[in-house]
């Protein structure tokens, strides 16, 4: 009981002092919100982007060719077309490019270049009159003419590729019938026709048209997060580490500051065994970062939509961060003689340990993932820490989350051995 | 007969090379004050650190109502109540919450707790003021509540170690009348302190302590037969004179004479404090030397035997040093 006593005392007075909540709280969430407003408004421009609509104008003044209309009827399965020409209009105009294209018809090429010099389109399409006969004709090339406004470049780059696209399709088609009439030395409609329905056939996705444009994301099983989020996330992570451990190490300071202030020796003159009230100010430590950790956790989420992983993942994480928190400030304060060396030590060391131990997550931001530095990173206590956290927000298996974590345990059963023993000689 | 409350026998510490506590043996009545007199580093608080089990002796043990500080060190402790030289208070809570906590770690729980907490608050005139944190206290009012911690748990004995170092005669006065109401009270005290007219008004018995030895103990009245008769005359002059102070101890009546600077020592001027049989005979015959070693008496002071005279008659030295 008394163990208690002497723990939520600690606890009460940590939570008065407006300096220790500062550090426990504000900051730890202070700076995520820092790099939100600094890099914020780029992540949202990110996320506004879209591809420009282009303003497209198509001019088909082809006449189609008998050749090709005698082909056409002969392919089962496709949308039937007078000529070449109607159906590369008709691919532009399709549904699926609506959001990429704004395509209108003209029939004067003429008006049709003048319109993009006014630049009231930026691209125009002009479909020569025996476009359909050349494409039909064995050894002629088809040719399309593509004038765009120079000042643009990604708009008549999209309209460019999904007509190359288009038209490679054609052409492989137009080799496929090539060769065929070369076995059978006929230029057969009907086998021209079955030809470039088995050429169909044969492509992937069974339609040429079909893959002109395929734009796909990543396969996601959540929805998509800002990058902002993930670069709070990140800093977040670090901040909840950070002070996590500055919280152990300045609680297990409370032992000195007693000593000190003369209150720990007033302790021990109260029929209150030594090693029960060394025992409450390691709980009050050990509570204070507890309570720290789950408000951090608790607020990232709620602020800043966090994705911590799993509740496993998370509940694992946050017991290691706690015993090894409070391990790590009793280990180190019980190598100082006084508080007046531990200023410049836990400055130092909580520093190094959480800059060795946080390198994945800086070199995150720089999307390098390098091995080596993973493992140096691992020196640090915080290291591990860090490894379960990246490990849980990738959703890793529970079985590698629990791997990190025992070795976590490990260096926390060291510091707290250590720890206390020293301080045991020296009070008990 | 009633058991000792305290039995000291043959105390030994040491820090390096530096003899703290060199053999100390004293007995202590139930129900007495107890003084432990000697100026600072006299091993005044180590003695009472060995006696509340805080430090370990490296000889000798003490029994404490019976309970022995090497073998038995929780028993001593609840039977003990400590007020410690410093202000051992945590300045971030209230007074009623740092007394609440620390009855607890004396084993009060409950109503008990509550209703002992707000005698303390009744006794140490606090109550009204018990919700502020001690931060906000004057230096004497965080006194009362050092004083107030160690009241809790009803102790049979207390150990107060110079509770009224650096305090405001108000709550010096108060301090002391506490004291003696404990005494009233039936507590046996344990006090320590370098003020000899603390010592002489409180103590039925007086230990003087010197460089981690007990050099003198007994009642006000056995350690003031030490000097027998002797007056003590302080003499200011104007300059530090060997020939002076020689002169001085060669006339007739004089017992003992010891020179130190004056605390205005910027002025040149030194005090020689004299053990004398009569000051009446005596001073005189100094003023005659001084006059024939050329030297200015600028002040003198006399007073009749006290501890300053027992002091300074067993170590050559004020009190004050």
């Amino acid at each position: 009981m008394k163990i208690l006593d002497v723990a939520i005392k600690d606890m009460t007075r940590s939570f008065r002092s407006a300096f220790a909540l500062i550090f426990m709280f504000v900051i730890p969430l202070l700076v995520p919100v820092l790099f939100y407003f600094m890099f914020g408004n780029i992540a949202n421009n990110e996320q506004a982007f879209q591809l420009p609509v282009t303003k497209v104008i198509v001019v088909n003044l082809d006449q189609g060719s008998p050749t090709f209309q005698q082909a056409m009827a002969n392919i089962p399965g496709v949308t039937q077309a007078n000529s070449l020409g109607e159906i590369v209009a008709n691919v532009l105009q399709s549904p699926d490019f609506a959001n990429l294209l704004e395509v209108t018809t003209e029939a004067d090429a003429a008006a049709a270049r003048a319109a993009v010099d006014n630049q009231q389109a930026g691209v125009a399409i002009i479909l020569p009159a025996d476009f359909s006969a050349q494409f039909s004709a064995l050894d002629e090339q088809a040719v399309i003419e593509f004038y765009q406004d120079p000042t643009l470049t990604i708009g008549p780059g999209v309209v460019k590729s999904i007509l190359n696209q288009f038209m490679d399709g054609m052409s492989g088609a137009k080799i496929a019938v090539n060769v065929a009439v070369a076995h059978t030395g006929a230029a057969n409609p009907a086998i021209i026709g079955q030809v470039i329905s088995q050429y169909i056939a044969s492509q992937p996705q069974g339609n040429p048209t079909a893959a002109l444009l395929n734009i796909q994301s990543p396969v996601q099983t959540e929805p998509a997060r800002s990058s902002i989020l993930v670069i709070v996330g990140m800093v977040m992570g670090a901040m909840l580490i950070f002070y996590a451990y500055y919280t152990g190490v300045a609680t297990a300071q409370g032992i000195l500051q007693e000593d000190e202030q003369h209150t720990l020796p007033r302790l021990f003159t109260t029929p209150t065994p030594p090693p029960s009230i060394l025992t409450g100010k390691f709980l009050g430590g050990l509570l204070t970062v507890a309570a720290q950790v789950i408000i951090l956790l608790i607020a990232a989420r709620l602020i800043f939509q966090v994705n911590w992983g799993s509740w496993q993942a998370v509940t694992l994480m946050s017991v290691c961060i706690i015993l090894n928190a409070a391990a790590f400030g009793i280990f180190i304060n019980s190598l100082l003689k006084s508080t007046k060396q531990g200023g410049a030590v836990f400055g130092g060391v909580l520093t190094l340990t959480t800059w060795v131990g946080a390198m994945p997550i800086f070199l995150g931001f720089a999307g390098n993932t390098n091995p080596t530095v993973n493992a140096i990173s691992l020196i640090a206590p915080q290291g591990w820490i860090v490894r379960m956290l990246m490990e849980g927000a990738n959703n890793a298996p529970l079985s590698q989350i629990v791997s990190s974590g025992l070795v976590s345990l490990a260096w926390t059963a060291v510091f707290f051995i250590i720890g206390v023993w020293r301080f045991q000689r020296r009070y008990i | 007969m009633k058991p000792k409350a305290i039995e000291v026998q043959n105390l030994h510490k040491h820090f390096g090379e530096i003899r703290a506590v060199d053999g100390v043996s004293f007995n202590i009545e139930q129900g007495e004050i107890f003084s432990l007199l000697g100026p600072n580093g006299a091993g005044k608080t180590t003695t009472i650190s060995m006696l509340s089990c805080l430090l370990r002796p490296e000889e000798g043990d003490a029994l404490v109502l019976g309970h022995s500080i090497r073998k038995d060190p929780m028993g001593v402790k609840s039977v003990l109540g400590v007020v410690p030289q410093e202000i051992a208070l945590y300045e971030d809570l209230s007074a009623r919450e740092n007394l609440t906590f620390w009855g607890k770690m004396y084993g009060l729980r409950g109503p008990a707790l509550k209703s002992r907490v707000d005698e303390v608050l009744e006794v140490i005139g606090l109550a009204d003021r018990a919700k502020e944190r001690i931060k906000k206290y004057s230096g004497g009012m965080k006194r009362r509540v050092n004083i107030g911690v160690a009241l809790l748990h009803k102790p049979q004995i207390m150990y107060l170690d110079e509770p009224t170092a650096g305090i405001d005669p108000q709550s010096r006065r108060s301090i002391l009348d506490s004291i003696l109401a404990l005494k009233n009270q039936g507590t046996t005290v344990l006090y320590t302190t370098h003020n000899m007219e603390e010592a002489q008004e409180l103590s039925d018995h007086i230990a003087i302590m010197d460089y981690g030895k007990l050099i003198a103990s007994g009642t006000n009245e056995e350690l003031g037969q030490i000097v027998g008769e002797m007056d003590r005359i302080t003499l200011t002059i104007n300059a530090e004179s060997q020939n002076v102070l020689e002169a001085w101890k060669a006339v007739k009546g004089v017992k003992q004479v010891t020179a130190e600077a004056c605390p205005d020592h910027g002025r040149g001027e030194w005090a020689y404090i004299l053990l004398v049989d009569d000051s009446n005979q005596v001073l005189p015959r100094l003023f005659e030397t001084a006059a024939d070693k050329d030297v200015r008496i600028t002040s003198v002071d006399i007073q009749e035997p006290n501890l300053e005279t027992v002091f300074l008659h067993l170590t050559g030295r004020a009190l004050r040093d």
